[in-house]
């Protein structure tokens, strides 16, 4: 592998693994202060890119469609946690993933309906359509170091958010002790609709994000999601720093997997996890 | 009383009356002979599951790798293009499949809970990766399989496994084998000591008994099963594919143990009768069949907490 190749590779790993973290992040924040093993985290992901598309389609500009991607997705969670997540807090794991699994089903059909099961795509943006020559032959697109850049943006501002604000404050009392921020008299259910909705709202801007670069198609989040519990258990459920740790690894070790050894390549990441289960059962930053 | 529960006794005097005479009334239709005995293939599958997640509290998402392995160890082990005997091949497919789960289970059953769930699937990700990027084993075509094993024992063939009808009394006869087989267990001490472990390890353990042991056990055995009932869909259709060890049937398994009502065993037959059935209606309805049925999962786990075996027992046994 030359120097140049392996450079290319390690910015695409890298940028694979900034956008798994957008989402896990996502489902991590959601078990870890709710408890909530999210199946269908994976289909908001797959909503965002519909989204995306129908929106480029009907108003021309991509800033705008994220936009209301994102505010539909908001509203998306909002619903679906007031509606039937709420059922779930005290009911064990398995009846969450029976419960998430109908919403993928729901989420799947509907997409069918809507948008169709042919695949489409999205235009990259005219401003970030150019490339970057990095030698002679090989070049880089604007755009993958755009959502590189924006995962990087959105990991800071959860960081600071959860880190130096109050709703950050209440959400890591919430993950210690949900009792307890109770009595102090914090509406623990209004929390919980937030965190769900921000979660909700992390996958479909991924998916949004994403979707000028890959293809659109039906069965796109079921496999996203598979990723995401890979990243989610190596870092350990909860965690947001370990699913930073986690993303890179997966996205590092799958992109030079499958120019390494081609034949092995979809296994090496579950090749990882069990590995790293196996030395650490909890995973690598578990609380 | 082996079938301890009334509901129970009346299921199993309903159900298995009614399957043995249900290719009488279906003659000419082997469609509906075929399409049930894929339903009650897919019921022993299930029925391992519910032991594993029902009655030992061990909540895997990648039981599917079994089901696949069932029919990937036949094509690996018999010969492409002579008749092999299925009693035999039968038992080396169980106890290859028990070596696998044996070894896997001593992997995954270190963890528990929410972590269990996401290691067995990650196995069982990296066996459908395995075998769906394989040249030798056909990807994502899988492997066709030429020659249906015979069934004789001492030279008397017992079922003819080409004819769809022989094959559903084979199938029968297993579902009915497996409902029988996980009533012993659960009677036996072992079933006991597994009850005890799901209601309380600690206290088990301060028994004396090695909980690990147990559950690696009660793992291999299920997964055992799991693989028959893999090998058994195998020769229904005559091939072997990855999607077999998809993680959907994984969940598609787990939903129809839900339904029927978890840890119940027989409850299995039902919630995989009735979502086949579901979905056989459904898609011949509409063809946005899973929208309904998603809705339909939904609604059972905010309304029936117990599944169909659940209802059943409760709108039965009131009156005793």
């Amino acid at each position: 592998m030359t120097t140049s190749l392996f450079f290319v590779q390690l910015i695409n790993g890298l940028q694979y693994g900034l956008l798994l973290f957008l989402i896990a992040s996502g489902l991590t924040l959601v078990f870890g202060v709710m408890g909530i093993l999210n199946l269908a985290h994976g289909s908001m992901y797959m909503v965002g890119a519909y989204l995306a598309w129908y929106f480029v389609q009907q108003t021309g500009s991509f800033t705008l469609s994220a936009i209301i991607s994102a505010v539909i997705a908001l509203a998306i969670g909002i619903v679906v946690e007031r509606l039937l997540i709420q059922r779930l807090y005290r009911r064990n794991h398995l009846d969450q993933v029976l419960l998430t699994i109908g919403m993928i089903f729901v989420f799947n059909a509907l997409q069918s309906i809507l948008w169709g099961d042919d695949p489409l795509g999205v235009q990259v943006p005219e401003a970030m359509s150019a490339a970057i020559p990095l030698t002679d032959v090989v070049e880089y697109p604007v755009y993958r170091i755009f959502v590189a850049l924006v995962c990087v943006a959105i990991a800071a501002v959860m960081y600071f958010m959860i880190n130096r604000t109050r709703l950050g404050m209440l959400i890591r009392a919430g993950e210690s002790n949900r009792e307890m921020v109770e009595c102090l008299g914090i509406d623990i259910s209004r929390l919980y609709t937030i965190v769900f909705a921000i979660g909700v709202m992390l996958a479909t801007v991924a998916g949004v994000i994403a979707a000028p670069m890959s293809s659109i198609v039906p069965g796109m989040g079921e496999h996203v999601l598979i990723a995401c519990f890979v990243v989610v258990v190596i870092g350990g459920m909860g965690s947001i720093k370990g699913a930073f740790i986690g993303a890179l690894l997966v996205g590092l070790v799958d992109t030079f997997a499958s120019v390494l050894m081609p034949q092995l390549s979809s296994m090496m990441i579950y090749i990882l996890m069990a590995f790293i289960l196996l030395i650490k059962p909890q995973g690598l930053f578990s609380s | 009383m082996l079938f301890n529960k009334r509901t129970e006794r009346y299921f199993v005097w309903v159900f298995f009356p009614l399957a043995l005479l249900m290719p009488l009334f279906l003659e000419q239709n082997t469609f509906y002979v075929s399409k049930l005995t894929t339903v009650m293939i897919f019921a022993i599958f299930v029925m391992s599951l519910d032991y594993l997640v029902g009655r030992c509290g061990l909540i895997t998402l990648g039981h599917a790798m079994f089901y696949g392995l069932g029919g990937y160890i036949f094509v690996i082990i018999a010969p492409e293009y002579e008749a092999v005997n299925f009693w035999v091949y039968t038992f080396y497919i169980c106890v290859i499949a028990a070596l696998v789960a044996l070894i896997i289970g001593f992997l995954v059953l270190r963890t528990s809970g929410i972590y269990m769930i996401m290691i067995t699937l990650a196995f069982a990700q990296m066996a459908f990766y395995y075998f769906s990027d394989s040249i030798d084993f056909g990807g994502n075509d899988g492997v066709f399989i030429y020659v249906k094993p015979d069934t004789s024992i001492f030279g008397i063939s017992l079922f003819d496994l080409d004819n769809p009808i022989h094959f559903y009394y084979l199938c029968l006869l297993s579902l009915f084998n497996t409902l029988f087989f996980f009533r012993l267990v659960i009677r036996s001490r072992f079933g006991r000591v597994i009850d005890s472990i799901h209601e309380n390890p600690g206290r088990t353990t301060a028994l004396g008994y090695n909980v690990f042991v147990f559950r690696l056990m009660a793992y291999t055995m299920a997964s055992a099963l799991g693989a028959y009932a893999g090998y058994l869909f195998t020769l229904q259709y005559g091939f072997v594919n990855p999607s077999m060890l998809a993680w959907t049937t994984s969940g598609s398994a787990l939903v129809m143990s839900i339904l029927g009502g978890m840890g119940s065993i027989y409850g299995a037959i039902l919630g995989t009768l009735v979502y086949e059935g579901l979905h056989y209606v459904l898609e011949h309805l509409t063809e946005h069949w899973l929208l309904f049925m998603g809705a339909l999962i939904i609604l059972m786990v905010i309304l029936f907490k117990n599944g169909i075996a659940g209802y059943l027992e409760k709108l039965l046994e009131k009156r005793s």
